[in-house]
């Protein structure tokens, strides 16, 4: 698993932002570039710890050799000798979170919420200044848009400060609101796409799965703002036991109300959080049951909308779906099982999630030769 | 420095040696003809398609006093606000009093960080020689993966004291020419 958190040594009294380069091998020509204030050069590595001086003084970063993390953004906490690293530059899968405060509490939730809220945004900003070229930065949480207003600013002068980065924002679609055209207007649409959850066309349905009353009719609702702000939206869903059957018609839902999507995710379930406590009675088999999951795309893309299979492990789709399966399991927590030895789609598939259990799961699956 | 006058050792001329590192100064200090003519080193010396430019310097910049591009926040990603037990830093300060760092006072500015297509291949090809030259001259005793470890780390900072180079566990310019390895 690829460390998110690494230890730091910095005599510093608050938490900053700080750009780490090696300057190795291949490299040097750039370190006759002029370096940014944020940027810390290596000078020395050692059993102790490989030593950076920036322009604000020296850092300690320890446990790991300084070329798994070159032109790695961190967030050092001086206070507790960490530091969180914010963007990692050899990653496509660099997530901001925002908060973990959440007002729905979805069964198969993966990052269950927290009250306690501390506002990074600053942080977060200088750091997507300093991502390497072309990036595509995840937004999370919790749920992203509880701060829609710093959240909003952040987009709007981070997509104009850095014309070639984009993002992908995580959200529940509860808190667009009319009065937000203004604010949202100024991002730069075609570089924002934003990731929303829809379980069921049936309100009951997915109330019941995001713990919340009158859910449904309100992300509709703002689903219609989204199409009329020309927002880019991945409607996502994910697949379990109490929307499995209702797949087809979400699917015949989404054709006849939501065809200015861009994408459709149906998406396998993850086991941590509440998936993982929950996980008996919500995860559905897919290489069992992939029938109702395969019209269901059909349906979709017979209609010109992009429809997608996210998390999925290649030889649990039948073959004609694996196409649509992206290798979209995040680097750091993916993982690949003893039955994948020797599977010759190994290398474009996303394998599992690090904590998958290994006994209550697929039926089906195992190394395709 | 004498060293520098006889012949280089057949073995290094074949490239099969690290060049002493006495022999790398381009300006000797002794007097007379010598420093003008080029020495074999000199004519030898592998040149490697960058410059290394100098390295200045960094003040701790003590005149800035504040952070104030960054608001008051003093949390962090799940970070628990200090409890007044903890409010003294976790991690001892050296005896002697270190400098601090001291985060830029100033606003941000796009700095996009440059990925130049095939460096990270490029980089790991001659980490490979690197592994390959030490192991040659038993510094290292691992793998030739192509990825940095503590042990060629540890063999860099050996191999750099002994030839007298600048030490720092680094792959820097002077230890690639030292290897003759060429980073092109």
């Amino acid at each position: 698993m690829i460390p998110l958190r690494i230890k730091v040594e910095a005599n510093a009294d608050r938490p900053f932002v700080v750009r780490l380069r090696s300057f190795e091998a291949n490299a040097w020509e750039q370190r006759s570039e002029a370096l940014n204030p944020f940027d810390a050069a290596l000078e020395r590595v050692g059993p102790e710890g490989a030593d950076y001086v920036g322009e604000g003084g020296p850092i300690r970063v320890l446990g790991i050799d300084p070329f798994k993390v070159d032109g790695d953004v961190l967030l050092v906490n001086p206070r507790r000798g960490t530091a969180d690293r914010l963007i990692r530059s050899a990653s496509q899968h660099n997530t901001f979170l925002i908060t973990e405060r959440c007002d729905q509490v979805c069964l198969m939730c993966s990052q269950p919420p927290k009250k306690h809220h501390v506002d990074l945004f600053p942080y977060f900003e200088t750091a997507a200044l300093l991502a390497p070229e072309g990036a595509t930065i995840g937004i999370s949480g919790g749920e992203p848009t509880l701060f829609k207003a710093q959240l909003f600013r952040f987009l709007q002068s981070v997509l104009e400060a850095r014309p070639d980065l984009s993002f992908h924002v995580l959200t529940n679609g509860q808190h667009f609101e009319e009065a937000d055209r203004d604010a949202m207007g100024h991002i730069d649409r075609g570089r924002v796409v934003w990731g929303i959850p829809l379980y069921s066309h049936n309100p009951g349905v997915h109330d019941e799965i995001v713990g919340k009353a009158g859910a449904h009719a309100r992300l509709l609702e703002n689903l219609a703002l989204m199409c009329r702000l020309g927002a880019q939206v991945e409607l996502r869903t994910v697949l379990m036991r109490p929307n499995a059957d209702g797949l087809l018609g979400l699917a015949r839902f989404i054709a006849s109300t939501l065809p200015f999507i861009r994408t459709w995710a149906v998406m396998q379930m993850e086991n941590i959080g509440y998936g993982r406590m929950n996980w008996k009675t919500l995860f559905y088999d897919s290489s069992e049951g992939f029938d109702v999951v395969g019209r269901s795309i059909d349906l979709v893309r017979s209609r010109g909308i992009d429809a997608w299979l996210y998390n999925f492990p290649l030889c649990t789709l039948p073959e004609g779906y694996r196409h649509l399966a992206p290798a979209t399991i995040s680097d750091w927590k993916r993982a690949y099982r003893e039955e994948c030895n020797g599977c010759s789609l190994k290398a474009r598939c996303g394998g599992f999630f690090e904590w998958h259990p290994p006994n209550h799961g697929y039926s089906n699956l195992g190394a395709i030769q | 420095m004498k060293m520098r006058l006889f012949a280089i050792p057949s073995l290094l001329a074949a490239g099969f040696l690290p060049a002493n590192a006495q022999a790398l100064p381009t300006k000797p200090t002794l007097g007379g003809d010598l420093g003008k003519t080029k020495s074999l080193f000199d004519i030898f010396k592998l040149d490697h398609l960058y410059t290394l430019a100098g390295h200045s310097s960094h003040s701790s910049h003590s005149s800035h006093s504040s952070h104030s591009s960054h608001r008051s926040s003093t949390g962090g990603y799940s970070y628990i606000p200090p409890a007044p037990s903890e409010s003294a830093p976790l991690y001892s300060a050296p005896s002697t009093p270190a400098p601090t760092y001291q985060a830029p006072a100033i606003a941000p500015v796009p700095a996009p960080l440059k990925t130049l297509p095939g460096n990270a291949y490029k980089f790991k090809e001659i980490v490979q020689e690197v592994q390959f030259a030490l192991l040659a001259f038993g510094y290292y005793s691992g793998e030739i993966d192509g990825e940095m470890n503590p042990e060629l780390r540890a063999g860099l900072l050996r191999m750099q004291a002994d030839y007298s180079l600048k030490v720092t566990g680094t792959i820097t310019p002077e230890t690639l020419t030292a290897l003759r390895i060429e980073a092109r």
